[in-house]
This record gives C-alpha cells, sequence and structure tokens, in this order.
C-alpha cells in the first residue's frame, strides 16, 4: 500500500498545481508532500518483506529501494529549493504564475516517471518509464522558451529518443532469447534471471552491446552524451538538478538489470570490459572539457558526465567496486544536487552565467558561497565528504586486482579534474564583488535545502549509516545474481 | 510467400524514401511503409490466431498510417515552410551509402547472429537495415520534420522486428509503446512550432548557438 502512496503522491501534486490560486502555498505543499514520500520510502523499505510482487507488474526489491530512495531524496530537496526559485522568478517577471503552476504540474509528473522505472517488473515497461522520462522532462528543458533553450531540448529529445530507440532493439532480442530458448514468453526480470543460462550466449551478447548503447545515450556516457551539457545547462535549475542527480541514475538502473542477466549467461568479463571501455572513453572527455570550460552550469553538466563514467567504471572493476559504484550513485546525486543549487543561485544573482565574468560571490551571497566552497571539495573528491570514500572503493577494487593501468589512468584524470573545477570555481567565489551587485541572504526554505543535502554529504563521509549499507549490500546480492533478495 | 513480397515491398519503400526531395514525398513514404507494416501484421495475427496482434495491426493503421502522416502534413503546412528537404547528400550518393548499410546489415546478420531460420534471417537484416537507413534520414536531412520522420521509420522497423520475430511484445507493453510514440510525436510536433516561431526556419543544421 505504502508502494501505491509513493506513486500516488506526485500524480496528487500534479492534477493540485492546475487548481491552486496561492503559487507560495503550492510550493510549500509541493515540498511537504515530497518529504512525506521520501519518509513513506524510508518506512517501506524497513518494514517491508523484499522482494515484493504484486500483480505481476510491480517487482520490488533491495535494488529498486535503493534507487527509489535516491529520488525521492533529490526530489525533495529540489521541492524545496523550487519554492524560493520560482517565486523569485514569478515575482521578477521572468515568467508568468500560470507558467509557475505549469512547473510544479511538470515537476510533478517527472517525478512519478521517474518513480516508475525501478517498481516495474518488465523491463519493456523499463524501457516505457525511461521514454516518458524523456517526454515530461522536455519541457522542462525547453522552460524559458528562448533560443538556447529550445535548441536544448530539441537535441535532448532527438538524441535521447535515438538512443532508447536502440535500447528497444537491444530488449526485443533479448525477448527473442528468451522466447527461443522456450521459456514462457515474458520480460518479467524475475522470471528471466533463474534461466539466464539457457539463453543463446551469442544473442544475449548482441542484446546487451545495443542495451548499453542506447541507455548509455541517456545515462550520458560519452561518446554519445553530446545532448547532456546542453539539455543540464539551459533546463530550469532545480530541473537540472534532478536531469544530473537522478534521471541519468534511472538509465544506470535499466543497465544493471540486463547485467545480471547478461553476466549469468556469458560470464563477468564481456560486461565488464565493455563498461571500462565506456567509463574511460567518459572520463578521459568529460575532462577535456571541464578543463575548458567557461560556463558554470556547463561545468556542472560535464562532471555529470565524468562521474557516471566513474560510476561505470566501478561496476566494470567488480569486487568491492559494485559496492563503490552503488555508493557513489547516491554520494553523486546528493552532490551534484547541492552544486546545482549553488550554481542556480549565483546564476540568478549576477544574471549571468561566465566564469570569466563573475566575480566576488563570496562577498555578495556569504550563505551560498561557503556552500559552494564546501561543495566545489565535495564533488571533486576531498574527505571528508563522501565521494572521497566511494572513490577510493573503486580505486582500491582497481589497485586489488591488479589493474594497475587502469586505476592509474582514472587517478590521473581524476586529480585533473580536481585541478579544474577548483580552479574554475575559485576564480568567481573570490575577488572584489562588482558594484551594482548588493550583499543578499537567502530564504529560510533555500538554506534548508542546502542543508538537507549537506548533512547527507558529510553523514556518509563519515560513517555509511547502517540503513544504506544493508540496502547496498542486499543490492550486491541481487547484482551478483542472488536475485531471491 | 506473399510474406516476402510485403518484406521486398518494404524495403523497396524504403528506398524511396531516401532518394525523394521534397517533405510531402517523404511523409507519403512513411504512410505506404506504415501500411505495409500494417498488411504485415495483420497476415501475421491471421496465421498465428494471436487476438492481441490484430488489435496492434489496428493501432498500426490509425496512429502511423491515419493520424500521424496526417499530424504532420498539417504542420508543414500550417508553418507554410519550404518544401524541399535539404539534403547534405545528393539522392545519388544517398542511395549508395543506404546500399551499402544493407550490405552491412546483411553481414551482421549472416555472420554474427546465425539464425537457423533463413526467414528470421531475412527479416533481422531488413529490419536492421530500415533502423539504420532512418538513422541515415535523421542525421542527413536538414529539416525538423525530416528528424522527426526518420524517428518513425527507426519506430516502424522495430515494429516489424517484435511482430515477425516474437510475434509481437507482451500486450501491455505494446499498448505502452504505441501511446509514447504518439505523445512523442505530438510533443516534437509542439517543438517544430516553437522552434519556427523563434528562428523563422526549421533547419536543424542552423541550431547551433550551444557549443563546447
Amino acid at each position: 500500500m505504502i508502494l501505491f502512496y509513493i506513486l500516488a503522491v506526485p500524480i496528487i501534486l500534479s492534477a493540485i498545481s492546475f487548481f491552486a490560486k496561492n503559487l507560495k502555498a503550492l510550493g510549500r505543499i509541493n515540498a511537504i508532500g515530497h518529504l512525506s514520500v521520501m519518509l513513506a520510502t524510508f518506512y517501506f523499505a524497513i518494514t517491508s518483506k523484499l522482494p515484493l510482487n504484486l500483480f505481476g507488474l510491480f517487482y520490488i526489491d533491495a535494488l529498486s529501494v535503493f534507487f527509489i530512495f535516491v529520488i525521492t531524496i533529490v526530489t525533495f530537496a529540489a521541492a524545496l529549493f523550487s519554492i524560493d526559485y520560482i517565486n523569485k522568478d514569478v515575482s521578477s517577471g521572468n515568467i508568468k504564475e500560470k507558467k509557475a503552476k505549469f512547473y510544479y504540474a511538470l515537476f510533478n509528473f517527472f517525478s512519478f516517471s521517474m518513480l516508475l522505472v525501478p517498481m516495474v517488473a518488465n523491463l519493456g515497461m523499463v524501457w516505457v518509464g525511461i521514454e516518458l522520462t524523456t517526454l515530461a522532462s522536455t519541457f522542462l528543458v525547453g522552460f524559458y522558451n528562448n533560443k538556447t533553450s529550445i535548441e536544448a531540448a530539441w537535441k535532448y529529445i532527438i538524441i535521447c529518443s535515438v538512443g532508447i530507440i536502440f535500447a528497444l532493439l537491444g530488449t526485443i532480442i533479448f525477448y527473442y532469447a528468451v522466447s527461443s530458448a522456450g521459456l514462457a514468453k515474458t520480460l518479467n526480470w524475475h522470471q528471466i534471471v533463474p534461466f539466464s543460462k539457457i539463453l543463446d550466449v551469442n544473442t544475449v551478447k548482441i542484446a546487451f552491446l545495443f542495451i548499453l548503447v542506447g541507455y548509455g545515450t541517456k545515462a550520458g556516457l560519452a561518446p554519445m552524451h553530446t545532448w547532456l551539457p546542453d539539455a543540464h545547462s539551459q533546463a530550469i535549475s532545480p530541473v537540472s538538478a534532478m536531469l544530473s542527480g537522478v534521471l541519468l541514475k534511472t538509465a544506470i538502473y535499466a543497465i544493471l538489470r540486463f547485467t545480471v542477466i547478461t553476466n549469468n549467461c556469458v560470464g563477468v568479463a564481456y560486461t565488464s570490459n565493455l563498461f571500462i571501455l565506456f567509463g574511460i572513453i567518459s572520463l578521459i572527455i568529460s575532462c577535456g572539457f571541464i578543463l575548458v570550460q567557461k560556463r558554470i552550469k556547463r561545468l556542472l553538466a560535464y562532471s555529470s558526465i565524468e562521474h557516471v563514467g566513474i560510476i561505470v567504471t566501478g561496476l566494470g572493476l567488480g569486487g568491492f567496486g559494485w559496492y563503490g559504484a552503488l555508493l557513489h550513485i547516491f554520494n553523486h546525486a546528493v552532490t551534484k544536487s547541492f552544486m546545482f543549487f549553488g550554481a542556480a543561485r549565483v546564476v540568478k544573482k549576477y544574471k549571468k552565467d561566465n566564469l570569466n565574468v563573475i566575480k566576488g560571490v563570496l562577498s555578495a551571497m556569504p550563505f551560498c558561497g561557503v556552500m559552494l566552497i564546501l561543495g566545489m571539495f565535495a564533488i571533486s573528491g576531498m574527505p571528508p565528504f563522501s565521494i572521497f570514500f566511494s572513490e577510493l572503493f573503486i580505486l582500491i577494487s582497481g589497485f586489488t586486482q591488479g589493474r594497475y593501468f587502469i586505476s592509474g589512468l582514472v587517478l590521473t584524470l581524476l586529480a585533473i579534474i580536481f585541478g579544474a573545477i577548483v580552479y574554475h570555481l575559485s576564480r568567481i567565489l573570490f575577488g572584489k564583488k562588482p558594484q551594482e551587485i548588493d550583499k543578499s541572504a537567502e530564504t529560510l526554505s533555500t538554506k534548508l535545502s542546502f542543508l538537507f543535502l549537506l548533512v547527507l554529504m558529510c553523514v556518509v563521509g563519515i560513517k555509511v549509516p547502517i540503513f544504506l549499507n544493508k540496502i547496498i549490500l542486499a543490492s550486491l546480492e541481487i547484482l551478483k545474481g542472488n536475485y531471491g533478495l | 510467400m506473399h510474406n516476402y513480397i510485403f518484406l521486398i515491398s518494404i524495403l523497396l519503400v524504403t528506398y524511396y524514401m531516401v532518394i525523394v526531395k521534397r517533405l510531402p514525398a517523404l511523409v507519403a513514404g512513411f504512410r505506404l511503409q506504415s501500411l505495409l507494416l500494417f498488411l504485415i501484421t495483420a497476415s501475421f495475427a491471421f496465421h498465428e490466431k494471436e487476438a492481441a496482434l490484430y488489435v496492434v495491426a489496428v493501432l498500426i493503421l490509425l496512429l502511423k498510417v491515419i493520424l500521424i502522416p496526417n499530424f504532420l502534413t498539417g504542420i508543414s503546412r500550417k508553418i507554410q515552410v519550404n518544401e524541399n528537404l535539404g539534403l547534405f547528400l545528393n539522392p545519388q550518393l544517398s542511395i549508395f551509402v543506404v546500399l551499402i548499410l544493407t550490405y552491412l546489415s546483411y553481414l551482421f546478420t549472416f555472420k554474427i547472429m546465425s539464425f537457423t531460420d533463413k526467414m528470421q534471417s531475412a527479416t533481422f537484416a531488413l529490419t536492421l537495415c530500415i533502423v539504420l537507413t532512418g538513422l541515415f534520414i535523421m542525421i542527413f536531412r536538414l529539416k525538423a520534420i525530416s528528424q522527426i520522420v526518420g524517428l518513425l521509420v527507426m519506430e516502424n522497423g522495430l515494429f516489424l522486428l517484435a511482430v515477425t520475430m516474437c510475434k509481437g511484445m507482451p500486450f501491455l507493453v505494446e499498448m505502452s509503446i504505441f501511446l509514447d510514440v504518439f505523445i512523442s510525436v505530438i510533443i516534437l510536433g509542439i517543438f517544430v512550432y516553437r522552434i519556427n516561431a523563434l528562428f523563422t526556419h526549421i533547419d536543424v543544421n542552423k541550431l547551433s548557438n550551444l557549443r563546447g
């Protein structure tokens, strides 16, 4: 029942948005609704017996719960941040009140479509869910309806649709492998996994290749990443946080489901080599673009490509790397949303996003500036923040397996990116603020959204909470092929 | 036997879509391709006696043969766009490239996929070729609407694959995919209007403000 609560709240909030009279109240109701969804997920994960199978439509195991949890956390933070952001946009005449209501409706539909992906049992429905996330977020990318945002939205929907068509091709080939092996005609994941050993090895290999390229496009893996910097930098900022924080992860979730079947069928080496290949390419490409970047939101978008590269490399290294990769999914979601909130405040205040022009953020916006300094070190992997530890796990896994070249390469690229990000952001943080910019404070809801994510970043950095650790360990068992958990 | 005739004609229609120079002809080609897809699905439904496939066939007829092509023609009339597609490659070179793509999909199917059944090999090679041709249309034609058509051609290829190799996807999935396709075409249509309103053209190669 809690499950339906989690799915129903975004739909109800989406409907309310159209009829709401008071915009401020709407924003608050939205945030409270998503807070309750987050708490419900927490309660669900503790109390219910997994895996849960409902009517053959929904199938929830630890892996699903992990992703639902990440999605609800980031959505709640984005909802909290939206209140003030949207109010300021309306009061400054940037958007009309009607459009602000439209924003809340789309925001909720988008979060609904993301929550749907890890819940459905059927691999075909997973595809449908991921396509829905694209459709729901396109209008949020093109929200301001100016030349750059419409261009970004068009590229986003076209490139992601093509990518996802290849994923559907892969799904159909998987389905062919299942039905030609004499199994029941089904695409339900939990019904395929026990029999994955008798599937045709060759067919599964080819299907997985299409799946990886297809969903990899949506996950932002290079060289299929070209839509990502445009879409993430042009989207309305709270949504940029959701796109970078969790939308990419839902595509990774889909890849993981297929990985389990493929690993059982053809062995781990095949998928792990592909993962490492795409991961390293993503790291190299994003490193180059981060070095020469001129715009703050694009810098963060390329940093997302980097982190997806790290996650996928971790998945490829296996063993301890899997734990690191799952933990990194959580850490990156939290930290990147945090950074996008900071960037959003800066861009709104200065009305520009060029790293060469913005100066003196720390003196103009003290709270936001301090947050950006912390976030800058967190996102580039400094202790005591959480990203440092998940990156460390992945590197330890690489070095203990004797894969010195790959681990060394990852370490070098991480060091370069660390330098680049700290250089770029310290240029805007320090220095003298321009005369025409006044010093300003943040509202309570904005501060809360920052502090909520900051607490998560620090707590996970000091010690992974028992609850999170338990879900990740159970998810690892599922990834290893012990599907009964 | 008649299945072979359908498959060969769907390939010929796909080639036709590569050499046309004008938007209405491209949309007409898509309509014809969808009609053939409808006929193939209906004949499969008849042979396999699957009720679900009949529903799929009717939906193909309704959406892909009637509604979507009409919608696309409606858009191009309303915004009074220049009907020339604007080719990056002329028709002769285009058909040459697509013939190479056909040969590659043939090689891929017979060397790598290794089906036991000949009919299955042929249909797989054909669908792969259609998917790649759709991609080709998206890349080498510069109108926004032709990108939509290219996307739909790719989807047609996948429907053909699902019907001929797996006798259709699970029913619920198939219906949801139809819904998704329909919504995505409408959203893409809305964006074509917006691009036209902001840029006063719909040439996607000129959408190049965002770089680096």
